[in-house]
């Protein structure tokens, strides 16, 4: 039997994962606003995909969602000194904070499934 | 195909709502064709992006080029602290994991009314969608003697490999003493501080291996990207060694005589042991084709699309784009590809541009344990790309050695991630 072409290759199997990340309307669990989308694929430029970060930048898909959403409040406020975190979280509002938390929270919740 | 053509089906369904008719789902996919020109931060960030976002794209990638060399840390290859194999990455991961078709040949004119790009050996692709990231070419005599033959006397090492290595090669053959001199030119151009960067890490080398040696930094501007920070560092690291002359002081270089070893600025002459010249620069050649850059040497842009303001279909992303206040830098150019990634998905599912989510961070060594940085975040607003209020900033002027230190670990590990996230 001829296996669906999909799961040939595991890293075909990753890109329509994340192609459904990228497509929040067709996940039916935990949807994740556009601009959750948008926002975590900025991030990746210096926290890595899904924000899988190699070396002294702090990986985000291992954060919690409580702790992510505390840690961007806090340099956003200040109360929290970053180096350039303080100035990035003042470029999000509080609904854009909201978005991104549950992006990474969705790509947690699929690891552990 | 039958009844329509691709490109007509296209046509339709971006104005109407007529790809959902046909499918009957919201978000249709497309089954469009997409062309990425260039191979670097911007286009192989957009091609990965794109077929992301959409897994039934048909995506091609054109570059000339087998490998990609990056500029971020080639300062660091020049002075030998890091292999320039080591910024070296390849197309594989794309082709192979993502599905991104890689064409190795050179783009070299559009037809807009056509939807279609005329490769150097004469074939035509067809396209959906262009996008257009093929980075910078520089301006040959707008410094008077400074050409492409001149350049492998008195390298620019704007554009990383073989110009690095040739630097890289005079700097080490220069004996104690030396004179090493270093031109900048008038904004824009790539990587804001990367002239800078470059005299920080090659005063470095020099104060370690040959200190009698001397950095002249001959510049066009008299204000650059993170001056306070560099000049506060500079006289505390290379008191002596390195010197900045700004151009009301007569920094601008006008003239190379490479036959002679002279570099010329409006005042005085100088015949270094090396020169470095990074001369002025516009957008590559394929990007000022057809009035794409309007006459300006680089490429009016829709802030929310980064589609061309002068031809439809047609988008362009990095370097060759004007996307003030963003800098040219590698950030830029792989935050504006996800971004032209998203938009071109939904304006082929004829599905509203979502708000774009825009930002930039550039980490600059002033030596190989001192990092500084400069961040902002951008909204776009009436079509034109702005700062959101109080989201911009450098690294503090008084910060204490620990964040200097823990910056250049971030530069490092930030070119890791970003080169994972463009090219892996």
């Amino acid at each position: 039997m001829r296996l669906a072409p999909v799961l040939h290759h595991p890293q075909q199997l990753f890109v329509l994962l994340a192609g459904l990340l990228a497509a929040p309307a067709l996940v039916s669990a935990a949807p994740i606003p556009t601009r959750g989308v948008a926002w975590a694929q900025a991030c990746a430029a210096c926290h890595g995909p899904d924000g899988r970060s190699q070396g002294t930048i702090p990986a985000l898909d291992t954060l919690s969602p409580e702790d992510f959403r505390t840690a961007m409040r806090a340099f956003r406020t200040e109360e929290r000194q970053g180096t350039v975190m303080n100035q990035i979280a003042k470029g999000l509002s509080e609904a854009d904070i909201e978005a991104v938390t549950t992006y990474f929270a969705a790509i947690q919740s699929r690891r552990r499934q | 195909m039958s009844f329509f053509t691709r490109r007509q089906f296209f046509s339709l369904a971006g104005s109407l709502p007529f790809a959902r008719l046909l499918t009957g789902r919201a978000r249709a996919s497309t089954q469009a064709r997409v062309v990425v020109v260039g191979g670097g931060f911007g286009g192989a960030a957009c091609a990965k992006y794109l077929r992301l976002a959409d897994p039934n794209l048909e995506v091609s990638l054109v570059t000339p080029q087998r490998q990609f060399i990056t500029c971020p840390f080639s300062n660091v290859a020049l002075v030998g602290m890091r292999p320039l194999a080591s910024l070296t990455h390849t197309y594989q991961q794309l082709r192979e994991g993502y599905g991104v078709q890689i064409i190795h040949a050179q783009a070299q004119e559009i037809d807009p009314a056509a939807q279609r790009v005329i490769l150097s050996d004469g074939t035509p692709l067809t396209y959906d969608k262009l996008v257009l990231s093929p980075g910078i070419e520089l301006r040959w005599e707008a410094i008077e003697g400074y050409d492409a033959e001149a350049s492998t006397v008195f390298p620019h090492a704007w554009q990383a490999g073989s110009q690095t290595l040739l630097l890289r090669r005079q700097l080490a053959a220069m004996e104690d003493g030396g004179l090493v001199v270093i031109s900048a030119p008038e904004t824009p151009y790539r990587c804001p501080p990367g002239p800078y960067e470059r005299a920080s890490l090659i005063a470095h080398y020099l104060k370690t291996h040959k200190p009698k040696s001397k950095v002249l930094l001959l510049d066009a501007k008299d204000s650059f990207t993170k001056d306070t920070l560099f000049l506060a560092a500079w006289k505390r690291l290379y008191p002596g060694l390195l010197e900045w002359v700004p151009g009301a002081q007569g920094g601008r270089v006008t003239q190379v005589e490479t036959r002679a070893g002279i570099v010329r600025t409006e005042f005085d002459e100088y015949t270094p042991a090396v020169a470095n010249i990074v001369a002025p620069q516009h957008a590559a050649a394929i990007a000022r084709v057809d009035g794409l850059d309007a006459g300006t040497g680089w490429c009016p842009v829709h802030g929310s699309t980064f589609e061309s303001r002068v031809h439809a279909n047609i988008h362009v992303i990095g370097d060759a784009a004007i996307a003030n206040p963003m800098p040219k830098s590698a950030f830029s150019a792989n935050n504006q590809a996800k971004v032209c990634a998203a938009a071109i998905v939904a304006l082929l599912r004829g599905e509203p541009i979502a708000r774009p989510a825009l930002m930039n961070t550039c980490y600059s060594l002033v030596a190989p344990d001192y990092g500084i940085s400069i961040s902002a975040v951008y909204s776009v607003e009436n079509d034109a790309i702005q700062v959101v209020p109080g989201s911009s900033g450098t690294s503090p002027l008084d910060a204490p050695e620990t964040t200097r230190t823990l910056e250049a670990a971030y530069a490092r590990s930030w070119y890791a991630n970003i080169t994972a996230d463009t090219f892996g």
